[in-house]
């Protein structure tokens, strides 16, 4: 039995690693949930984020927030090109996740291509900084992480819950033409909804590439658990998608340390699994 | 016919190459085209023909390899005894999965996808971390291969070519069989597949096992091919995905299609070799995947077949059957339908309150109300749809309560619906071909097809027997669910406003085709608004309010009742 | 004339809903559309508004031709809709389903003032304003649907079976309502099933039957006519079926 201070370590690990998870979920609830597309392309638009701040690190010398300016605006536009395809295409909730599957596998290729499949590492100086809460370490840069996750959660949470805007991007979700009759223009919004759900990938991929080594196949990797985080936090809700962040972190990262590491994948897809079996009616 | 003779004609000659002398890099790379059509065409048996796509074939196929890999080089059995053996676990693996899964209704499309791709981290996972592999991976480099031929790499191209031939053998007769024609309709929709007979989670259960089975087997090999097996190799995205790939690409609906899919994308793969150039030769093969999903949804197989034949659906050059002399031949004993006492609930809407009725053999029955009263809800309750919370319904001597709706259809109840909802990529012909095959009537395939032809000819839809349901108006789509729904040889037919949207030239041929199904002994219930045709047709008419039954008897003294007027009217014209 | 629906031909895909409609409501009215089910009254009004494309004929709302406003802009002249079955955002409370109501600029700003009435017109959704729109009962769901209509500040207001699934009681309680509503000054195009109440309270009536208005004109003119035993029962006088 690990002592408490490892305890209380790997929930620290795991709530951070948790922000993280939220950060990357949050687009995706977004547009599953508001737009009912699947794009499983989100992760590899991240991780292109996260290579392109390194590059803009490592051949520029551009700090990671400014590389994020670039970034961020870049990736919004990028995402309202993406639905423009998805709107002249008619695709449906379905097709959206083949489309994205293969777009998907384009930007992998895309960042193997021009980074080889070597192990990226963006050095910087505050990558050793930590900052001691008493016997627990918390590194600066996964906190940064999770507190940038917790505000875009609680300020898109709160954008579509108090603004005329936000109101006016739920309801279509559930009654399109209903929205329609009463002025939402939600064909306009939707352009709109998936360029923020790609910007939001933008700035996850700007603190992977601080916190996590980069190598293409982590684009597989991180699927599995940011789609059990949206799935549990529920569709298009922020605030449940960081919490759930939170909660898989947690379980996962308590698993490391009480049986073995590679066991942790385990957690999240379990809860996934019996979720999706058990309460499909939520998705 | 001719097509399986082709099939076995040509993996004889293949079987031959090696025998002839076939460099080693063509061996290798035949085996490659050989292995993947046997993936992408398992893959389609329950993905492509029933549409429930999984991204799960990984699961099977790394079953498949980790089995061969204990079993030979860790508890040192013969390679070839090894194979079943990953053919029943993978198959295990898969019923395991089916029986829970398939139950839940919600779980289609997207989420079936995602639920089998997390099942493969899972069992990644799991893998990774017990003796199976622990983590440093399995060595087979000591166990022995046996040789079919002089060379290993000529032994796996014969293992994978029968592997290949049998899958598509496989994939071949079942398209041409029932369970083909099933799946098929599950496909295009699952809930009217169950109305019509089809036993939907039976056949999702079998083609899903068949699919695992096959992919077990192409790991167990390919276990033996790369001899050094890794988790994060075998448990990788490539198989799925590629899978996926291949099959979209030829076609996944049909039995040739992901072979050709695999054959393209393999060769290119192989064309694009090296470095570089393999992260370029992904990348177009996902682009063509864009292309193709967003383009030609239906595969290149498909769309070459129809230039090819220049026409659509499958034309039926069968001989007409006579109706009259079909008619005689397999009718079951008539039956009278009754309802006792029928109670259903959705939440807190109490839709039937004790309903209680009962149609005759050749007796029509209108079931009438206002919106929201039940009508609809009853005919869900009689088909099997929805289960009835309390109360029976009964066929003569048989119980259809508690009975799964494709059991129903089989004893002879079939229903229409009020928005017609035809197998959308089925012809006309195989519409009601399927109707014939899976319900009381139980035709052969051929003899189904003799049957549909008659059945359309009957309800005037002679013409357009190779018609796609898009093709056709609503008429004909309202005309086209009856035939449907009478190819089955029902003792009981569920008309859900049939006549809704039709002109009146159009009312009349239904009606007169009404009149002539009565007289075959059928017992008709029918939802109808238009309240003509209810007077004209019906022998009794039960007036449903609420979701009970305020009146019941001949059509002109229900619709007179005072509570009748009251409720429709209101009751200033209760006079 | 403030709604002038001339010859307009209707249909979904390829399923014709309404042949030949033409009526007309004047501002201040109250005009109800009766017919049995499956005469393609939602479908009407459901065009009215906005949802739904008519395929010919003539739609005028002050003069304005409908026909070539975007489906999302219909609302802006003035026109709200309580549709068939209320349609709510269930996942919604119901003030944010008001919200909605409101949405478009002009009723924005008078959100305050809107508010408040619709909650002295239905003081229980005052009392239920935060709960999921999903949950409330049949009756208080329909006011709900009636206030987020209100809350758009309509000159024409469109009902659709307003009483559908409704206890009697609460039906009462409804048209009262909507009396209330008319008297404000909103014009009023009611559709209903229920012949007595759409008669009583309307200044004009229009039979829909299968698609076409088949007649016209003062509620107790048609009350006598025995075209409307016809159309509901199917029973003419005499005995014999049409």
């Amino acid at each position: 039995m690990p002592s408490l201070t490892l305890l209380g370590q790997s929930v620290v690990s795991g709530l951070l690693a948790g922000g993280l998870y939220a950060l990357l979920a949050l687009g995706l609830s977004l547009s599953w949930g508001l737009l009912r597309l699947v794009n499983l392309s989100h992760f590899a638009l991240a991780l292109l984020g996260a290579y392109l701040t390194y590059q803009l690190g490592h051949a520029f010398h551009l700090a990671p927030w400014l590389a994020a300016g670039l970034i961020v605006p870049a990736f919004f536009a990028l995402g309202v090109v993406l639905h423009v395809v998805f709107a002249r295409f008619r695709v449906t909730e379905f097709t959206s996740l083949l489309v994205t599957f293969g777009l998907a596998v384009i930007l992998e290729s895309l960042i193997q291509w021009f980074w080889t499949a070597d192990y990226r590492r963006y050095e910087t100086p505050w990558a050793s900084a930590s900052i001691r809460v008493g016997p627990l370490f918390v590194p600066t840069l996964e906190l940064l992480a999770c507190l940038t996750a917790a505000t875009l959660a609680v300020a898109t949470w709160a954008w579509l819950r108090f603004t005329y805007v936000g109101k006016a991007l739920r309801a279509p979700a559930e009654d399109p033409a209903m929205a329609g009759a009463f002025g939402v223009n939600h064909r306009a919004h939707a352009f709109v909804l998936s360029g923020i759900s790609a910007a939001y990938a933008g700035v996850a991929g700007a603190f992977i590439a601080l916190i996590s080594t980069l190598a293409p196949a982590q684009i597989w990797a991180w699927l599995g658990t940011v789609f059990a985080v949206v799935i549990i936090g529920g569709l298009g809700n922020p605030v449940g998608a960081l919490l759930a962040g939170f909660l898989i972190g947690v379980s996962e990262s308590v698993t490391m340390a009480v049986a073995a590491p590679a066991w942790a994948p385990l957690v999240s897809f379990s809860i996934l699994i019996g979720l999706l079996v058990l309460r499909p009616e939520r998705v | 016919m001719r097509q399986a003779i082709g099939l076995l004609a040509a993996g004889l000659i293949l079987a031959m190459l090696p025998l002839v002398g076939l460099p080693a890099f063509y061996e290798s790379f035949l085996y490659l085209v050989f292995h993947w059509v046997a993936l992408a065409t398992s893959w389609s048996l329950l993905s492509g023909y029933a549409g429930y796509f999984s991204f799960g074939h990984g699961a099977f196929f790394g079953a498949g390899m980790y089995t061969v890999a204990t079993l030979t080089a860790g508890l040192g059995a013969p390679f070839l005894a090894a194979l079943p053996v990953a053919a029943v676990v993978a198959t295990l693996l898969s019923l395991g999965i089916g029986a829970v899964v398939f139950r839940v209704k919600r779980l289609r499309g997207e989420l079936f996808g995602l639920l089998t791709l997390a099942i493969t981290f899972v069992l990644a996972t799991i893998v990774l971390n017990t003796r199976l592999d622990g983590g440093p991976g399995v060595y087979l480099s000591n166990v022995p291969l046996p040789r079919l031929v002089a060379s290993p790499t000529g032994t796996f191209y014969l293992l994978a070519l029968g592997l290949a031939v049998l899958t598509l053998a496989a994939a071949y007769t079942i398209t041409s069989s029932r369970l083909g024609l099933g799946l098929f309709a599950i496909h295009d929709d699952e809930d009217v597949a169950e109305v019509e007979g089809v036993p939907t989670f039976a056949y999702k259960l079998v083609a899903f096992a068949l699919s695992a089975g096959i992919a077990g087997v192409a790991g167990g090999i390919h276990a033996m091919y790369v001899s050094y097996l890794t988790v994060p190799d075998t448990f990788s995205i490539t198989v799925p995905l590629y899978v996926v790939l291949m099959s979209v690409l030829g076609g996944a609906r049909h039995w040739l299609g992901p072979a050709v899919g695999a054959a393209l994308i393999t060769a290119s793969l192989y064309a694009f070799t090296g470095g570089q150039q393999a992260i370029l030769g992904r990348a177009v093969v996902a682009f063509v995947l864009i292309l193709i999903v967003l383009l030609l949804p239906e595969g290149l197989v498909p769309a070459v077949l129809r230039r090819a034949r220049g026409q659509r659906g499958r034309t039926a050059d069968v001989a007409v059957a006579p109706i009259l002399a079909a008619a005689g031949a397999r009718t079951e004993a008539p039956a009278t339908l009754d309802c006792r006492d029928v109670w259903r609930a959705f939440g807190g809407i109490q839709a039937l309150r004790g309903v209680s009725l009962s149609v005759a053999p050749g007796e029509i029955v209108a079931l009438v109300g206002p919106n929201g009263s039940g009508k609809t809800t009853l005919i869900n309750v009689i088909s099997g749809h929805h289960a009835a919370d309390r109360g029976r319904v009964e066929l003569g001597a048989a119980t259809l309560t508690g009975r799964p709706a494709h059991e129903i259809a089989g004893l002879g109840v079939s229903r229409t619906y009020q928005i017609p909802r035809p197998f959308a990529h089925f012809s006309a012909l195989d519409n009601v071909a399927l109707a014939a095959t899976f319900g009381s009537a139980r035709c052969a395939p051929a003899e189904a097809r003799a049957e549909a032809r008659a059945w359309l000819e009957f309800t005037g839809l002679g013409r357009r027997a190779a018609a796609l349901p898009h093709e056709l108006n609503l008429h004909e789509r309202k005309f086209l669910e009856l035939a449907r729904a009478l190819a089955g040889r029902p003792r009981v037919i569920l008309l859900d406003e049939v006549l809704s949207g039709l002109n009146p030239g159009e009312i009349a041929s239904a009606v007169h085709l009404i009149r002539q199904i009565r007289e075959r002994g059928v017992a008709i219930l029918f939802v109808e608004h238009l309240m003509r045709a209810v007077l004209e047709l019906s022998d009794r008419v039960v007036v449903l309010n609420e979701g009970e039954v305020i009146a019941a008897g001949g059509p002109r003294e229900a619709m007179r009742a005072a509570r009748v007027i009251e409720v429709y009217l209101g009751k200033a014209h209760v006079a | 004339m403030l709604l002038e629906v001339r010859r307009l031909a209707i249909a979904y895909g390829d399923a014709p809903a309404v042949w030949d409609a033409t009526l007309e409501v004047d501002a201040g009215e109250v005009v109800s559309v009766i017919g049995p089910n499956g005469a393609g009254k939602s479908t009407l009004v459901n065009t009215i508004a906005g949802l739904h494309r008519a395929r010919s004929g003539e739609l005028r709302f002050a003069g304005l031709d409908l026909g070539a406003v975007a489906p999302h802009l219909v609302c802006r002249h003035g026109i709200a809709l309580v549709p068939e079955g209320r349609r709510l955002f269930a996942r919604m409370s119901v003030e944010e389903n008001l919200d909605i109501g409101c949405y478009r600029g002009e009723a924005r700003r008078a959100r305050r003032e809107t508010l408040d009435r619709v909650y002295h017109l239905f003081p229980i959704l005052s009392e239920r304003r935060r709960q999921a729109a999903g949950s409330l009962s049949g009756g208080q769901q329909q006011m709900a649907a009636i206030g987020r209509a209100l809350m758009a500040r309509p000159r024409l207001l469109l009902l659709d079976e307003p009483s559908l699934g409704l206890a009697p009681a609460v039906v009462d309680h409804m048209f009262e309502i909507i009396r209330a509503i008319h008297a404000e000054g909103v014009t009023i195009l009611l559709v209903e099933q229920n012949v007595v109440r759409a008669l009583e309270i309307a200044d004009r009536a229009y039979v829909l039957e299968e698609g076409r208005v088949v007649a016209g004109g003062a509620p107790a003119v048609l009350r006598e006519q025995t075209r409307i035993q016809e159309a509901y029962l199917g029973l003419r006088d005499g005995g014999g079926p049409s």
